[in-house]
């Protein structure tokens, strides 16, 4: 049928960027994981002290799940790549099925589609179906990149369809919160909302052996249960399948029965006038992006409550030379101690806060792309102001992001008992801040010269410099290509040091570019999409 | 006095595109000038350029005296804006859009906005996301009369507003006329530019091709002579000046520009019944324009598509 054709292409398309960037990434992540493994432990002397030091290791498994087999290159590439993977597939299949669906509506283009002679049942499907397409790019991607790095065929399948499975239901969930929210952005934030509670479920079960169960009832732990190279249950392939039939499911009789343009949350078109925050563009951006704040803080707030529970799963006792070296190669430094392995967890704010400066960059951009600037820039409101005034209010929000990060975890860890300063927990918090700052920068000065590139250069930039940082030095790089990532120049504190001089040199650049970009914001045309 | 919009060799390209070519523009204070041209003529672009919006590639552009590059913070203290399409906050209702405006201008005659709400029978507790077009062209439209600017900026104003609405929209300008405000009226509905605007600027493919009083527009333009014969019209030779047109099987229509009497020294051998002299309205001026200077721009029907001209400029 040329109509659905036509959807399912274009529905394709309009997922090209989104779909690239991740076919590429996952590409890497697999091909990485191979051959790094085979470079940092060649012999299987080594490949037998990694596996002894890891089999039990709760603080590695918070990231990347329980490993089955590590003594052979499929099994470890499944483990760190699948791991890893999966949460990146399950946060594509939520943006891919809104963007498709509740984003296609919110625009008003959904109206004019389904004025054209077709059901809205083949309309549902050849979005959907285009979104498909992409996992199935998805797919195709990391295969290419494991049989790159030397793995069987057969096995490699099965491995990238596990992990593209997560993917799958993801869409189902977002094409059930397009039905669901009103708008595009609550259909996110609903749908961020489920991927949390799909990724604490399998934290906890796999960092606490009495609730092991719980992984059966989230599709990451579904991913981890098909132990993909180490004994495959090609079984447990229908868990996905049948809750992404649900999903998909629900969200096409929803979609046949409701009003074009309305959610089944309907949000109430009329109010009374709230005056507050509305004295200028930096209240009013405070005031719209709350949900996204709340969101933000409840994500980072929850995993700083489950590292702070977690600190104390090391022990000195039984702790050995080996692990200590094996940890540092993966970017870890001596987490023997709960201030050690706070350190080592701390890693994940420094990143997941330069993510969230980024965010606030794209938001400023979105207002942009969407001319809302034009109606503001013909007010006596300066550019400089503006784009200055979202700056500060990202820089502010992401230090009590990571203040609360370092309070919540610190809270935690002493209701467990396990002693750890609090000094020492808050000079963690502040160290997320340099990052955070120069990242801001950078994609404050996307956004003044690039400015239809901003989301791409800031998350690509932000994205890329970390898992370089991870994993680059598994592949025996020099050492002045790792030094170009600003993570590598983050002390672990409280495990290690506060870096003062990287601290400030970063700082210093986050300055430059930030007025750099004040400077040049001032001097183009507004674009806007 | 500062004239309210000068412009200095003005011009704009994007890439390739000229989207406009050295306009030069003075629009005193208290007047009321129309913009008018074909979708994707230069007007939003003329507009960007003086509200600041986009830099200019040549000239300049001075609101008031104040360059609009420059300093377009304090020419914007005296400016109100209606963009083609409004582009407002989604979650925002509309009282609280007056609201989050009139902060960011530091004050509107609240009064007077009230009585535009009245006017335009607006719904202010409904959120901007769930208003339609001309809905939200009224709340654009109510919070810049309501700020009382010396110069108001409107892009197409009327467009997506009814015709009850559009009385109302001629009412308030008129009201902002008397007021002593400047308007700058970009619009293709020619009827409303005839009967707000004291001087009328024609833009063609990024040129202003004509400008001047309706009364000079037409003293400079042909004179429409209609023709109807006691059967078929015969065929006139051809005269300089004039052009011909068929308006029917009895009925020739006649453009003069220039002297009449070679028209009516052919006509005295012809079987002429009536005939009817009378000035060109604005549509002719206007048609007659796309006709010949602009570009291979063909002569547009009346009641243009009003959609889409926002989005030409760029």
């Amino acid at each position: 049928m040329a109509a659905a054709r036509a959807i399912a292409r274009r529905s394709f398309a309009d997922g090209r960027a989104r779909n690239l960037s991740f076919a590429l990434f996952f590409a890497v992540m697999a091909l990485i994981q191979a051959v790094g493994y085979e470079h940092s432990y060649p012999t299987v002397k080594e490949r037998l002290q990694f596996a002894a030091s890891f089999g039990d290791n709760k603080a590695i498994r918070l990231f990347y799940g329980v490993p089955h087999d590590l003594v052979h290159i499929g099994g470890y590439v499944a483990w760190r790549s699948g791991g890893t993977l999966a949460i990146f597939v399950a946060v594509w299949g939520v943006f891919a099925a809104v963007r498709a669906r509740r984003a296609e509506e919110d625009s008003g283009r959904q109206e004019l589609i389904l004025a054209a002679p077709l059901s809205r049942r083949t309309a549902f499907r050849a979005a959907l179906l285009g979104v498909l397409g992409g996992a199935a790019l998805l797919w195709l991607a990391t295969w290419l990149g494991l049989l790159a790095g030397k793995l069987a065929a057969g096995p490699s399948a099965y491995l990238a369809l596990a992990i593209v499975s997560v993917g799958l239901v993801f869409v189902g969930v977002g094409a059930l919160v397009s039905e669901l929210a009103p708008t595009r952005r609550l259909a996110l934030g609903l749908g961020m909302i489920v991927f949390a509670v799909a990724l604490a479920l399998r934290i906890v079960a796999d960092t606490s052996g009495a609730l092991e169960w719980l992984r059966w009832a989230s599709p990451l732990g579904w991913a981890e249960e098909m132990r993909p190279f180490t004994g495959a249950r090609p079984a447990v392939l229908l868990l996905p399948a049948a809750a992404t039939a649900g999903l998909l499911y629900a969200a096409a009789r929803i979609s046949l029965r409701r009003d074009v343009g309305t959610g089944v949350f309907s949000s109430g078109d009329r109010a009374a006038p709230r005056l507050r925050l509305l004295g200028g563009p930096t209240r009013l951006a405070l005031r719209s992006e709350r949900g996204t704040l709340a969101g933000w803080f409840a994500g980072i707030g929850l995993y700083a409550i489950v590292i702070g529970l977690l600190a104390d799963t090391f022990s000195t006792a039984n702790i050995s030379q080996t692990l200590r070296e094996q940890l540092h190669k993966l970017g870890g430094a001596t987490i023997v101690t709960p201030t050690g392995a706070l350190g080592f967890y701390f890693l994940i704010f420094t990143f997941a806060i330069s993510l969230f400066a980024c965010a606030q960059v794209s938001a400023a951009r979105h207002e942009e792309a969407e001319s809302r600037l034009e109606t503001l820039f013909a007010l006596p409101v300066s550019r400089r102001g503006w784009l200055g005034g979202r700056l500060a209010l990202a820089a502010a929000t992401a230090l009590v992001l990571a203040m609360a990060a370092a309070l919540l975890a610190w809270a935690s860890a002493e209701s467990q008992g396990s002693h750890v300063d609090l000094a020492a927990m808050l000079e963690a918090g502040l160290n997320c801040m340099p990052s955070a700052l120069l990242f801001l920068g950078v994609s404050a000065l996307a956004l003044a010269l690039v400015p239809r590139a901003t989301a791409l250069v800031a998350y690509g930039l932000v994205s890329v410099l970390f898992c370089w940082y991870l994993f680059g030095a598994l592949l025996g790089v020099p050492q002045w290509t790792l030094d170009l990532s600003p993570f590598q120049h983050v002390a672990l504190v409280p495990a290690q040091p506060f870096k003062l001089a990287e601290a400030l040199v970063m700082l210093g650049l986050a300055a430059l570019a930030i007025v750099a970009s004040l400077w040049a914001f001032e001097r183009r045309d507004v674009l806007g999409a | 006095m500062d004239a309210a919009i000068r412009t200095q060799g003005l011009g704009k390209r994007y890439g390739e595109t000229v989207a406009l070519n050295s306009l030069d523009l003075e629009i005193a204070p208290g007047e009321v000038y129309g913009y008018l041209g074909p979708n994707g003529a230069g007007k939003t672009t003329t507009i960007r350029l003086l509200l600041g919006l986009h830099r200019p590639s040549a000239g300049s552009a001075q609101l008031f005296g104040i360059d609009a590059a420059g300093d377009p913070v304090a020419a914007h203290r005296r400016v109100a804006y209606v963009a083609g399409e409004p582009f407002l906050w989604p979650a925002l209702t509309s009282a609280e859009t007056f609201e989050y405006l009139a902060r960011l201008r530091g004050g509107a005659d609240v009064a007077y906005r009230e009585e535009l709400v009245r006017r335009f029978k607006l719904d202010v507790d409904k959120k901007v996301r769930a208003l339609s077009k001309g809905n939200r062209q009224k709340v654009q439209l109510i919070a810049a009369l309501a700020s009382r600017a010396e110069l108001l900026i409107l892009d197409e104003p009327t467009a997506g507003l009814d015709p009850l609405m559009e009385v109302a929209f001629r009412e308030s300008v008129g009201e902002a006329k008397e007021r002593g405000q400047t308007v700058f009226l970009s619009s293709h509905i020619l009827s409303e530019v005839e009967a707000l605007c004291d001087r009328v600027g024609i833009l063609s493919g990024g040129r202003l091709v004509d400008e001047g009083t309706l009364e000079q527009l037409r003293h400079l333009s042909a004179h429409v002579v209609d023709v109807t014969f006691d059967g078929p019209a015969p065929r006139l030779p051809e005269l300089a000046g004039v052009r011909v047109r068929r308006a029917g099987e009895n009925a020739l229509r006649c453009e003069v520009s220039g002297a009449i009497r070679p028209l009516l020294a052919a006509l005295a051998e012809q079987p002429v019944v009536a005939l009817s002299s009378r000035e060109p309205s604005l549509e002719e001026i206007f048609l007659h324009h796309y006709d010949s200077g602009g570009e291979g721009e063909k002569a547009l029907p009346l009641n243009l598509p009003r959609v889409g001209d926002g989005g030409g400029g760029r």
